[in-house]
């Protein structure tokens, strides 16, 4: 009998060779992709000389600049005043003298950086609490033009946030929201509703309904099912419709730009404003990203199994 | 508690927030794009306009050409990432070892804020300290160019950094559609003895289209709704190349404070999104169907 069949793998895998291929081609794909990634880091390490060189410069003596210039606000001074000033005690200081400057104060990131957890975290809990309560209702009860009001809530995302900012500003405005934290936290948690509200729908849709009906035959009440069957069983499912509201509500930068100018400022439309002396500041604006993006891309990957149904409101479940 | 009453309870804070924030100020502003009101004027006396704006809009100029370069933005956008998005799902779907990790590394552009990143490829496409300008002079020489400041390349350096940021998002879509396909319509194939080129003809592609096509809808709307990237990096510049419709709406509305016309330019914007919008959810329902 021949034996030259090669019977390890079904037809239907792909060959080793066709596999090799893939893996060349997506290999290339993800290194130029993940280019800018790797720029955004390296350029937080860079001096700012270094980073406005022709041609870019690949290999760099790594600085504390980009951190320094971030966390401060310095003044330029005159090398006769340097010199009369005690010789610098730290090592930011250090750097900073360096460049003749010295520092005039702590800069506004810290606030800013605040304001986003403040107001990504305020708003997030709003949807996903108001968000389970109304995909509990949609899911499990009989409720009249249901499936209008489930579009109506997912219609409300379709609009161009720039088209909804213009009445916001000014209903805002006459309220007295315009940049504030509230204001911020009803409009993200709202604007958040419709993503919360659909994906844990589906969430909750794929919890059996014999659990609960097994407990309202055991003298359960509607609620006390509620809290004690439904919220642990949907509690993947919550966290992970948090994380993605966490993000959406950390990244929006339309509304911010609009509706914030000083107190209620988050991080996306901060880090554009970040100039140093003659333009932008790139290293402090790379390590501003850097902080930045950091907790998105560990969120990312705790989320890989359901970033598809976030992203597409739970209509494609893998 | 009866279940009706729960039923209210669980859904009224959630529509009366929605109706608050979202339907009053639509309302407010279908009037406002019938009156003459500038919102950096206050205690200006509201005047009745009629649909002045509404053929203002109609018929300029300016606004068409936002429109095309709307259009342009859109049509490339989709036809780039529809192509690549689609190799990459079928590559990533052989299973060669690592592709859990290069599916999670290739993903991560798609998750961060497209402003923050817009900004920084500000930095990239710089003529002279850019990376871009020196990778693309690396291979063909064309000596210094801009890519954001110049009338022809303007628009491209969108397309791109659209491009990077959501190619990833049709690629997990059309994964999903691949992984959808059952086994044995492959064995079947291999039975009746169709080679590869028929079962990605017969099999894979109309499996995925679906996918693709949900894909498309998807990126089509945002797209349409494009600001934030855009904004930062060429903020519509140089001249209006690259003023897709939300940024002329933003220029108008909170750099020239023109309320009326700005509010009737959104309404357009909302009707156009909104009828997409349908058109997408029928499209939805029909793949549940499936």
């Amino acid at each position: 009998m021949s034996t030259n069949i090669d019977t390890s793998r079904s037809p239907l895998e792909a060959t080793a060779f066709s596999k090799r291929i893939a893996a060349f081609i997506v290999i290339i794909y993800a290194a130029i992709a993940i280019i800018p990634m790797l720029l955004i880091v390296t350029t937080a390490f860079k001096s700012t000389t270094d980073a406005i060189t022709y041609p870019p410069k690949i290999l760099f003596k790594p600085s504390l600049e980009g951190v320094v210039n971030l966390s401060t606000q310095r003044t330029r001074q005159s090398k006769e005043y340097l010199k009369s000033l005690p010789p610098p005690r730290t090592w930011y200081e250090k750097i900073v003298r360096k460049r003749q400057m010295v520092i005039a104060g702590p800069s506004r990131f810290f606030q800013r950086f605040v304001n986003s957890l403040v107001i990504g975290f305020g708003s997030t809990f709003f949807s996903v609490f108001l968000g389970t309560l109304a995909a509990y209702a949609f899911s499990r009860f009989k409720i009249p033009l249901k499936d209008d009001l489930l579009f109506f809530i997912l219609s409300t995302r379709m609009f161009p946030p720039i088209a909804a900012a213009v009445p916001i500003f000014l209903m805002y405005r006459k309220l007295g929201l315009n940049d504030t934290h509230l204001g911020m936290i009803v409009l993200y948690t709202v604007v958040n509703l419709s993503l919360s509200v659909w994906l844990l729908k589906g969430f909750i849709d794929e919890i059996p309904k014999e659990y609960e009906e097994a407990a309202l035959v055991d003298g359960y009440s509607r609620l006390s099912a509620f809290f004690k069957i439904i919220l642990p069983q949907a509690a993947t499912g919550i966290a992970a419709t948090a994380i993605f509201c966490l993000i959406f509500s950390w990244n929006e930068y339309a509304f911010a730009i609009l509706l914030t100018f000083r107190e209620a400022q988050t991080l996306p439309p901060f880090i554009p404003t970040i100039i140093g002396e003659g333009g932008l500041d790139w290293p402090a604006i790379a390590t501003a990203t850097s902080i930045f993006m950091l907790p998105v891309i560990v969120f990312t990957i705790i989320l890989r199994k359901h970033l598809l149904r976030g992203i597409t409101f739970g209509a494609v479940r893998k | 508690m009866s279940d009706r009453s729960i039923a209210w309870l669980f859904t009224l804070p959630t529509i009366i927030l929605l109706i608050f924030i979202n339907i009053y100020p639509l309302i407010w502003s279908v009037y406002l794009s019938f009156t003459n009101f500038k919102a950096n004027r206050r205690g200006m006396e509201i005047k009745w306009v009629g649909t002045k704006w509404y053929e203002k809009i109609l018929m300029s100029e300016d606004v068409w050409a936002n429109m095309q370069v709307t259009a342009h933005f859109l049509f490339w956008t989709i036809f780039i990432q529809a192509i690549l998005g689609l190799s990459l799902a079928i590559f990533l779907n052989r299973k060669f070892k690592g592709h859990e990790l290069m599916t999670t590394v290739v993903v991560l552009p798609m998750m961060l804020s497209p402003a923050v990143v817009g900004v920084f490829w500000s930095y990239i496409y710089q003529p002279q300290a850019g990376i871009f300008n020196y990778i693309i002079n690396f291979f063909i020489d064309f000596g210094e160019f801009t890519m954001i400041g110049d009338f022809v390349l303007a628009p491209w350096s969108i397309v791109i950094v659209d491009t990077w940021i959501w190619t990833p998002f049709v690629m997990l879509m059309c994964l999903a559609g691949l992984k959808s396909i059952p086994d044995y319509l492959y064995e079947a194939a291999e039975v009746d003895r169709a080679s590869k080129w028929q079962q990605f003809i017969h099999i894979t592609l109309p499996s995925v289209m679906p996918f693709l096509m949900l894909a498309v809808l998807f990126r089509g709307i945002e797209n349409f709704k494009m600001f934030d990237m855009v904004n930062e990096l060429t903020g519509g510049g140089p001249g209006s190349v690259t003023e897709l419709a939300s940024i002329h709406l933003k220029r108008a509305a909170f750099e020239k404070w023109r309320t009326g016309y700005s509010s009737a330019f959104a309404v357009i914007l909302f009707v156009t999104v909104f009828g997409a919008g349908s058109i997408y959810v029928k499209f939805l329902n029909k793949l549940k169907e499936k």
